[in-house]
């Protein structure tokens, strides 16, 4: 619906909160800034199923070719291949505990890469089916929950772990999203990037925390849809740690990188990232978590 | 621009500079326009892009304000207006501050274009009815809704009592519009010195900081001749991130450490020039018209 001329939001999402009004955050032992990684483990299809959306113009490849794209599903698969291991061997040099979204078709075909993850102590967060098969107004409430209900099966028995975590594929959600994921009993959801604090959703059942990721410095927004050069995403990551980082001495802050193993963990990249990460682990008042950890601590703050 | 009359500012100044935060609401399902899709990345909602403009009302504005705040700037907020009915802390704080408030229309995905023209007129008693009701300001002109327009645009705006229209890129100096009754003139905004499109592709903070330095060193220099204008267009949601916020601050320092700078709003420049230039470049006009009807 179109919005009403009333105060606060123009959805049922959750409230106006200007950031100046709200009562101080503290991270744990004081903290200023919460820094966290999120890498995301997307599957794309060769053969999606007839009905699936899928973004027109996804990232990957050269241009859009007919079906099959080699190129464009080839180069997203070399994440799960090659990219993601190099990614978590760099987080693991900086003692940056990684947030993983998976979805369910790399959960249930990836086995050996799910073990790994767990060996390398990462927290596993739903993410739906495919990046093949989007989440949308298009599908309806029933096929929506059910989709939320086989990612997080899934999930669950690739590695014994309920998710309580939820990034949308592609970021891509229904009007209903929010809602249905908190009736799955997921707590918290990393779809609405319109933040530097976790915040309370307003949902009809369940308790649902908004964990907003840094959209500015995701790979994908950056590196491939605005093209800016390695060195300006570094300095991006930077300088926005530093500010965070200078804020939350008054109220935390906390800041998501988001990163895809194909794109990141390309060699040509990793040393960028490794400087910026050398760079902002250098920052004294740091908690390096994951992101249930976060979420935890902005529930358990007296705020 | 060779062959004006002489502009003058007050305080002898050669720039007129005015700093345009764009402060937005995007709606998050929007009505349907037959001409254009505010959310094409996917079905509506799009929420990654409706969350990545709400940060600016959250966050990003109000760090933006300090930066504005400390160096005493007097914004022309570009506004949609219904801001004031779902952020009245906003609205209250540009208020307080005295920032002259320019019509953005109403919501930033609900564009002219595909307006009838008794829709149209509708909309400006709406948004002057609004603002007035908001603040007491009277409202004195307009950016359209994400820069949408219509052939009547001028007119109609002229014919509701606006003085000043911001969508003219052709200038460096106000100019009058020609329209059916009233009077109406450009006050010349930018699209270049602007931190949506400068942020939509590759370049960022250290790029943009060069740009507005270039732009500001020309219109100094020439402004010796004749006053200039110069438009900081900024929006909360890029501007206002922490990786860019010390950006602003350099532009800030560097822009008002200039002595002869007028940093005005659009309708203190807008009435500056009516007052005292109109007459003369409408004369101008008719005069270069003359030339041309005569060869």
């Amino acid at each position: 619906m179109p919005a009403e001329r009333s105060y606060g939001m123009d959805h049922p999402h959750y409230h106006y909160s200007p950031i100046p009004e709200r009562p101080s955050l503290r991270w744990p032992d004081g903290k200023a800034l919460a820094l966290g990684a999120l890498i995301l483990l997307e599957h794309y299809e060769w053969q999606p199923p007839e009905a699936a959306y899928s973004l027109r113009n996804p990232s990957g490849g050269l241009i859009k070719l007919p079906s099959p794209d080699y190129l464009q599903l080839t180069h997203r698969e070399y994440g799960h291949r090659v990219g993601v291991f190099r990614l978590l061997d760099l987080l693991e040099r900086y003692a940056i505990p990684a947030t993983v979204a998976i979805d369910s078709l790399t959960a249930l075909n990836y086995p050996w890469l799910v073990d790994y993850l767990l060996e390398r102590r990462c927290e596993l967060i739903g993410h739906g089916i495919a990046a093949s098969r989007l989440i949308t107004s298009k599908i309806n409430a029933t096929t929506e929950s059910e989709v939320i209900e086989e990612s997080l099966d899934a999930v669950e028995q690739a590695s014994g772990v309920r998710p309580v975590g939820w990034l949308s594929p592609e970021g891509v959600e229904s009007d209903r999203t929010p809602a249905l994921v908190a009736a799955a009993g997921l707590k918290y959801l990393c779809d609405w990037p319109n933040d530097e604090q976790p915040y309370q959703m307003t949902v009809p059942s369940g308790n649902l925390v908004s964990l907003p990721l840094f959209l500015e410095a995701d790979d994908e927004f950056a590196l491939w849809h605005r093209r800016t050069s390695l060195q300006s995403w570094e300095q991006t990551i930077v300088s926005a740690a530093t500010q965070l980082h200078r804020d939350g001495e008054n109220s935390g802050r906390h800041l998501m990188l988001t990163l895809r193993p194909w794109l990141s963990g390309q060699p040509f990249r990793i040393s960028t990232l490794e400087r910026a990460l050398s760079e902002v682990t250098k920052l004294p008042n740091l908690w390096l978590a994951q992101g249930s950890e976060i979420v935890d601590a902005f529930l358990e703050c007296d705020c | 621009m060779v062959d004006r009359p002489r502009i003058t500012w007050p305080g002898n100044a050669r720039v007129a500079l005015w700093i345009a935060p764009n402060v937005e609401h995007y709606e998050y399902l929007p009505p349907r326009d037959p001409q254009r899709n505010p959310w094409p990345r996917s079905p509506h909602p799009d929420v990654q892009g409706y969350a990545h403009r709400d940060y600016g009302n959250r966050v990003g504005f109000w760090r933006m304000l300090e930066a504005l705040d400390q160096h005493q700037v007097r914004c022309t907020a570009s506004t949609n207006l219904a801001v004031f009915e779902h952020y009245p802390d906003i609205g209250k704080a540009m208020a307080d501050r005295g920032w002259e408030i320019m019509s953005h229309g109403i919501y930033n995905t609900r564009y002219l274009s595909a307006l009838t023209e008794d829709e149209e007129r509708a909309f400006y008693s709406d948004c002057i009815e609004t603002l007035q009701r908001h603040t007491g300001q009277r409202l004195r002109g307009m950016l359209g809704p994400a820069v949408s327009n219509t052939v009547r645009t001028p007119d109609l705006m002229a014919e509701a009592g606006l003085t000043y229209h911001a969508d003219w890129l052709h200038d460096d100096q106000p100019i009058p519009i020609n329209v059916k009754q009233g009077q109406l003139i450009s006050v010349p905004y930018s699209i270049e010195l602007n931190d949506v499109p400068v942020f939509l592709q590759h370049h960022d903070t250290a790029d943009f900081v060069a740009m507005v330095k270039a732009q500001f060193d020309t219109l100094y220099a020439e402004g010796a001749e004749s006053g200039r204008v110069m438009a900081l267009a900024l929006h909360p949601y890029l501007m206002g991130m922490p990786h860019r916020i010390a950006g602003l601050e350099e532009i800030l320092d560097y822009l008002l450490g200039h002595k002869l700078v007028w940093q005005a709003t659009a309708c203190e420049i807008a009435d500056h020039f009516i007052e005292n230039h109109y007459e003369d470049f409408v004369q101008h006009a008719q005069r270069i018209k003359g030339v041309a009807d005569a060869s």
